[in-house]
């Protein structure tokens, strides 16, 4: 347990900090653009900080990827992949996945 | 001005009066330089301290490309001279190409006919002869890509399938040609005249000449614009069709899935190496550091892609 602002909490404030005050005072079109991707990224921090999704684990992940590789796997992996790399775009990039509806 | 030592070591070979010189921004394994001098508007393109990519050419032979495109009359910014050693590091000095190279702006309103300038510089690439190039190399892609997953240290089972997919159906290989190797929008100079100029040839080689007519198919070169197959600019068919009327080749728009698969993976391996250069401390870059989330995109897209083959 931790005094408010929790972790998620300060992400947020520092996001809004650089999308309202700096991203509106910044003229450079390459600095623009890394501010942007950097918003992104503090994004994808607070997404992940929030969910509540449980991923599988490094070894389960670890296993999957081996038994692909040697040409092991069952029909019925392609469903299962899209189901993991979903989940992991709904932390990393949730829009992207609003294009495949 | 503030001038790096080498300004003067730069000025006697170009043998020009140097005007202005400034480090534009990105590139840790390339510096590239706005040079005015003699009344030109040069770009140096000079060797950065970070590690060099496994897979791209040195600057010298960049440079002979370019010449060699430019001589098969390939739109490329004019070679102007290899300039050696530029305090202790590899240079060449080149045309410098105005125009927009932004993907996203591109997209918003295309010149007419940039599809087809497209194929009809692909053509002429693809028509170089390779003994203009000799120092060009052809690589087994899907064994690298392998590799480079390896070299990530991180499970990702969505591209071992699309590796294993690809393995299982690769196509008979056609003659390989001189290739880009970036052959997409981002790496295009664009004006409201059209197509400008080709950059970024540092990952020329030799392939089939299916993974350069492929590459700028792939979503992420799109910038936003999905619906348009071609970088977002255009359907892909007249592209495909103008290409195989100037080269000869009978390639059909579905035979390019295969490669388009093979671009996502290329992608997705890439975008986890280049979020690896950031996090080995090579190039710190919240750029970079992002790509290794975003990786994920191409991870989808390509099982997308695999699942509608079925």
């Amino acid at each position: 347990m931790t005094d408010r602002p929790t972790a998620p909490e300060l992400v947020e404030a520092v996001r809004e900090f650089l999308e309202r005050e700096i991203l509106p005072t910044l003229d450079d079109q390459r600095l623009r653009f890394r501010t942007l991707v950097a918003l992104n990224a503090l994004g994808i921090a607070e997404r992940e900080l929030t969910s509540s999704e449980e991923g599988p684990s490094l070894e389960e992940l670890d296993e999957l990827a081996r038994t692909i590789r040697a040409g092991e796997a069952p029909e019925s992996v392609l469903p299962e992949l899209r189901r993991l790399v979903a989940a992991k775009l709904r932390v990393a990039s949730p829009r992207y996945l609003e294009k495949y509806r | 001005m503030t001038q790096p030592p080498w300004a003067d070591q730069l000025e006697e070979r170009l043998g020009l009066e140097l005007e202005s010189m400034r480090l534009l921004p990105g590139g840790a394994s390339k510096e590239a330089w706005a040079v005015d001098a003699g009344g030109e508007r040069l770009l140096v393109r000079r060797a950065a301290g970070g590690v060099i990519h496994e897979d791209t050419l040195p600057l010298e032979d960049e440079f002979r490309v370019l010449e060699v495109a430019l001589e098969a009359g390939v739109k490329v910014p004019r070679p102007v001279a290899y300039l050696g050693q530029l305090g202790g590091r590899e240079a060449f000095a080149m045309e410098r190409v105005e125009g927009e190279t932004i993907g996203r702006r591109i997209v918003r309103g295309p010149p007419p006919g940039l599809d087809l300038e497209l194929s009809d510089e692909l053509a002429k690439i693809h028509a170089i002869p390779a003994e203009r190039a000799p120092f060009l190399r052809a690589s087994d892609v899907l064994a690298r890509f392998e590799r480079e997953l390896d070299s990530v240290g991180e499970p990702h089972p969505a591209i071992e399938y699309g590796l294993v997919w690809l393995r299982e159906r690769r196509p008979e290989p056609l003659a390989p040609v001189v290739s880009h190797g970036d052959f997409r929008l981002g790496n295009v100079v664009v004006t409201e005249r059209g197509l400008e100029s080709l950059l970024d040839w540092e990952f020329a080689h030799l392939s089939d000449p299916r993974e350069d007519l492929a590459w700028p198919l792939v979503r992420a070169w799109r910038f936003g614009a999905d619906e348009l197959r071609l970088g977002g600019i255009a359907p892909a068919e007249r592209y495909v069709e103008r290409y195989c009327e100037l080269t000869g080749r009978e390639i059909s728009l579905d035979e390019l899935l295969w490669w388009e698969v093979l671009g996502n993976a290329k992608w997705a391996v890439g975008a986890l190496t280049q979020s690896r250069r950031h996090l080995n401390g090579l190039e710190r870059s919240v750029e970079l550091a992002v790509l290794g989330r975003l990786a994920a995109e191409m991870e989808y897209e390509l099982l997308d892609l695999v699942a509608k083959a079925a």
